[in-house]
């Protein structure tokens, strides 16, 4: 059901005029996120400057029962920030303030929309950082974050964002403002933080977000080792994480992905014509210490096939190394016009299979495949190119992403890492729980949102649980 | 597809360069920034959305052209010409009436001697219009172009014995109407390095106002009198730019001209354009005396962006003793000037200098400098509608007051120190 006049003009009265788009080629910008495969027009696009707007904004979409999208920067991988046009999109792009940084107690205080790059670099002068660092980061907002539990290179160490957040204030899909967890951690009871972190917008609206910093490592050291194959580096990813020593950071990137990011702007100085690079990163609390570890992953890394191992020299030669991982994924648009990129974990262990398999469905269906992933997390990141003017490839692509998803599943793996299901992942949802599980997630989601407002559509495949399709009434 | 739209294919939704763009960071509107731009154009020229969908041309006159957004793509998505292209085909024939006088007036050599004669003796009084009201804002951009540093004129027509390289300077609309201090020490600043200047009748207007504002007819005319201006002289005469805006589209005459009769004499006079800060880098630059000034250097969008001259000015500053460059914040983006933008566009552009002017004015320096006519008029009128008297220099006024404290310019006739 479109939009009503009356819901219309009662969003221009609570954000004016100037921050409501509902012109044709206005809603056409925010038909999609960084998934290219989906597009959906919204009804309407809000943008409130403040939380007290959002909180007004959700009552009248609550007594009216509309549903509701919010939406951070629109960098999301599962189509989470989509909207049908019988939603309303909430940008949260303008609540970027950063309200609260607190040294002493290693916290900050921020509005969703600020940038997750712009928290750390306010912090810097304190020696502070935020430790999830999404390769998004430059990008993203921290209320996109914690709707998909975001994660990143250095999570192998310090964790996801789960870990980092303390307390939210949330605006509940009925319009009610309540306050999780709390400063000091969850005092009591149930991990409520830990629930609406990753609940992908269908829980409420993340209003406040109050973070953990971490002091800057004081020392740092960044690997990056070449390999003749895939493989044979998948089996050194294997060896370190068995050496027991925990790198702060462990990727990979096959040869498109290093092609492509050479050909850049960020050029990293990877050398080209390796198969695979992988970027090793270790920090401590002394150069001692982290000197001895990088020694013995630099072994590790010669006696498992690496043609050679080099480290960074400086900050500056680090922060390039970097750049070019963290932008592999915008250098592939080089490949081809449109770009998906999948999300799957697997057994650390089953990596070398698992990339071998991808290379051969790959192949199979007539398409180019990069790899840049989390190689220690075993979190895959296979991008496939195609041309959405292309229908036929089109096709392929989604055949292929589907056999790669069976793939990670058969060797024991799960369909999403960090990107989230959104609406892209649902399909896979039973292949992975039973009628029973995804039961107890719907009745979860209704107990945070009886009317069924909050991010229609999305996570949870509603065939899969018929009662509560017919209890909430409402769905795509 | 044209090859200027399909730089837009690479594109992959990442977002990577909304935070580069200036109008985004004003609104924070998906439609105000690059990646939706990107949208709109693919959408519109692939005919998913008619030339007169609600907002399409709203959303694409209010981008700046400032290109930030290319700087920052890892795909290499070609922004700029895209926008030119699309631009050429939605405004043809609808363009705001401000930029349409600005263009004319540019373009018609006539009409360019007098409005710039009028604008000078207006300067004289320009100084008490200033102020924060759109009337005042336009009087302290005409103020900022006031000569700030030492004269020298007298030496501008020396020459040079054993000349090092010769150099042809552009000399363009703006900055011959309102810059010529820049001109003249432009001219002194390399003669003191050993260059030998050729004057090259035939010049006219860059073109870049009308390229940026969709008017491709009009760029091409005024391109094609340059290009063949330039022709004339030897081949290994350097042209210097000292307006990144103008040494930008130089640099880009051959895609404008592409498929025309003058396309390889508009390539060769590519190859051999050049920012004045670049010449100077690699002639050194002569080392003058002392500017013991704090100052801050604001990076003109056609020189970082467009041009990817960043070094260059950073180099020739450097080498001017006691000159202390101060970082400030957000260097990388537009002061919101962008050709006639300020003018079409005042609203947006005021927020934009807003920004520039807030993170100059915590820098807390003595003088400003940045390569652009455009740029010098807009943070300068920006600073002046605060009540704040910073001068706005261009980099090579810097060189030159160097120069002058050396003695260079002395009672000798040799340029050559
Ligand atoms: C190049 C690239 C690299 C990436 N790398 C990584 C990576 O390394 N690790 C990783 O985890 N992800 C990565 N991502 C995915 C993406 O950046 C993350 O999912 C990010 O958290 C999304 O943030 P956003 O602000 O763009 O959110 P959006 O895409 O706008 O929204 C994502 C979801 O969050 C919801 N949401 C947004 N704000 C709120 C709020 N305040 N309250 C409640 N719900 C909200 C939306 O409804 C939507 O469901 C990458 C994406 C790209 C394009
Ligand atoms: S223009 Fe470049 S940086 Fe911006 S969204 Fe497209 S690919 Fe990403
Ligand atoms: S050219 Fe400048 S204003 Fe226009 S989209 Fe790019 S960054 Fe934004």
């Amino acid at each position: 059901m479109p939009l009503s006049p009356q819901v219309r003009a009662a969003l221009v009265r609570i954000v004016s005029d100037r921050w409501v788009r509902a012109a044709s080629a206005q809603l056409e910008t925010f038909a999609r996120d960084a998934l290219p495969t989906a597009r959906s027009i919204p009804g309407i696009v809000v943008l409130p400057g403040t939380r007290d707007e959002v909180i007004r904004i959700i009552r009248l979409l609550a007594h009216h029962e509309v549903p509701f999208v919010a939406r951070g920067a629109g960098t999301g991988l599962s189509g989470g920030a989509l909207a049908n046009n019988d939603a309303v999109l909430i940008a949260l792009t303008r609540l970027n303030r950063i309200l609260e940084v607190d040294p002493q107690n290693r916290l900050a205080v921020v509005e969703p929309g600020v940038v997750n790059a712009r928290l750390s670099e306010a912090v810097a002068e304190f020696g502070l950082l935020y430790a999830p660092d999404p390769s998004s980061q430059t990008a993203c907002t921290l209320g996109g974050n914690v709707a998909e539990n975001a994660g990143g290179p250095h999570c192998l160490k310090y964790g996801v964002t789960s870990n980092h957040v303390l307390e939210l204030e949330v605006v509940l899909p009925d319009g009610s403002v309540v306050t999780l967890g709390s400063r000091s951690g969850e005092p009591w009871g149930p991990d409520l933080v830990g629930l609406f972190v990753g609940s992908e917008g269908m829980f409420g609206i993340a209003t406040r977000i109050t973070v953990r910093l971490l002091p800057t490592p004081p020392s740092i050291r960044t690997l990056l080792a070449d390999f003749d194959d895939l493989t044979t580096a998948g089996r050194a990813v294997s060896a370190i994480i068995a050496s027991g020593i925990v790198p702060a950071a462990l990727e990979m990137m096959d040869q498109v992905c290093i092609e492509v990011v050479e050909a850049s702007i960020y050029a990293a100085g990877y050398p080209i014509d390796a198969a695979a690079v992988l970027l090793v990163e270790l920090d401590g609390a002394t150069d001692d210490q982290v000197a001895a570890e990088g020694a013995a992953i630099e072994v590790l890394l010669m006696r498992h096939g690496a043609r050679s191992v080099r480290a960074a020299s400086d900050a500056a030669e680090r922060a390039r190394l970097w750049q070019g991982r963290k932008k592999a994924f915008g250098a592939l648009g080089r490949m081809s016009p449109d770009l998906v990129v999948q999300d799957a974990v697997v057994p650390r262990s089953a990596l070398p299979e698992v990339l071998d398999s991808i290379r051969a469905i790959a192949s199979h269906h007539g398409l180019r495949v990069g790899n840049v992933f989390h190689a220690g997390d075993g979190n895959l990141h296979p991008n496939i190119g195609f041309d959405r003017e292309n229908p036929d490839e089109f096709e392929r692509v989604e055949q292929a992403s589907a056999a790669i998803m069976q793939v990670c599943i058969a060797a024991g793996g799960t369909i999403t890492g960090e990107h989230g299901v959104g609406v892209d992942k649902r399909r896979y949802m039973t292949d992975v729980f039973d009628a029973d599980t995804l039961d107890g997630m719907a009745r979860l989601r209704q107990a945070f949102d009886v009317a069924g407002i909050a991010n229609p559509g999305k996570v949870i495949p509603t065939h899969a649980c018929r009662e509560w399709t017919q209890g909430a009434g409402r769905h795509v | 597809m044209t090859a200027q739209l399909a730089g837009l294919a690479p594109c992959t939704h990442c977002g990577f360069c909304l935070q580069s763009c200036p109008t985004f960071l004003v609104t924070g509107d998906e439609a105000d920034g690059p990646r939706g731009r990107i949208e709109l154009m693919r959408e519109f020229t692939a005919g998913r959305i008619p030339a007169d969908a609600n907002g399409l041309r709203y959303h694409l006159d209010r981008c700046l052209g400032c290109r930030a957004c290319e700087t920052a793509c890892p795909s290499g998505v070609e922004y700029g010409s895209a926008l030119e292209e699309v631009r050429a085909t939605l405004n043809a024939d609808s363009l705001p009436i401000t930029s349409r006088i600005v263009n004319y007036v540019m373009q018609d050599g006539g009409m360019q001697r007098v409005t710039f004669a009028g604008a000078r003796v207006a300067r004289a009084v320009a100084r008490h219009l200033a102020g924060p009201s759109s009337l005042g804002f336009a009087w302290g951009m005409l103020d900022a172009t006031h000569a700030t540093t030492n004269k020298h004129a007298a030496h501008t027509t020396a020459s040079v014995q054993e000349p090092r390289v010769r150099v042809a300077l552009f000399t363009g609309c703006i900055m011959s109407g309102l810059f010529s201090h820049v001109h003249e020490a432009t001219a002194r600043v390399l003669r003191a390095n050993g260059v030998q200047l050729m004057a090259v009748p035939g010049q006219r207007c860059c073109g870049a106002l009308h390229a940026h504002s969709g008017q491709h007819a009009d760029a091409v005319t005024l391109a094609r009198a340059n290009v063949a201006a330039f022709a004339q002289i030897p081949e290994d005469v350097y042209v210097v730019a000292n307006s990144a805006g103008c040494g930008a589209l130089l640099k880009e005459y051959p895609r404008l001209l592409s498929g025309d009769p003058v396309e390889e004499d508009a390539m060769a006079l590519a190859e051999r354009t050049c920012d004045v800060s670049e010449i100077l880098v690699e002639l050194g630059p002569t080392v003058g005396g002392p500017i013991p000034l704090r100052m801050a250097y604001d990076p003109p969008c056609h020189l970082q962006h467009a041009q990817r001259v960043t070094d260059p000015p950073l180099r020739i500053l450097e080498s001017i003793p006691e000159l202390e460059l101060v970082p400030h914040a957000d260097a990388h983006l537009c002061c919101g000037s962008a050709g006639s933008y300020s003018l079409v566009e005042p609203e947006l552009s005021r927020s934009i200098l807003d920004r520039k002017v807030s993170t100059l004015a915590a820098a807390n320096v003595d003088v400003i400098t940045t390569g652009n006519p455009g740029c010098i008029m807009q943070i300068g009128a920006g600073l002046r509608a605060v009540g704040d008297d910073t001068p706005v220099v261009h980099p090579v006024e810097l060189l030159d007051r160097s120069y002058a404290a050396a003695g260079y310019y002395g009672s000798q006739r040799s340029s050559t120190p």
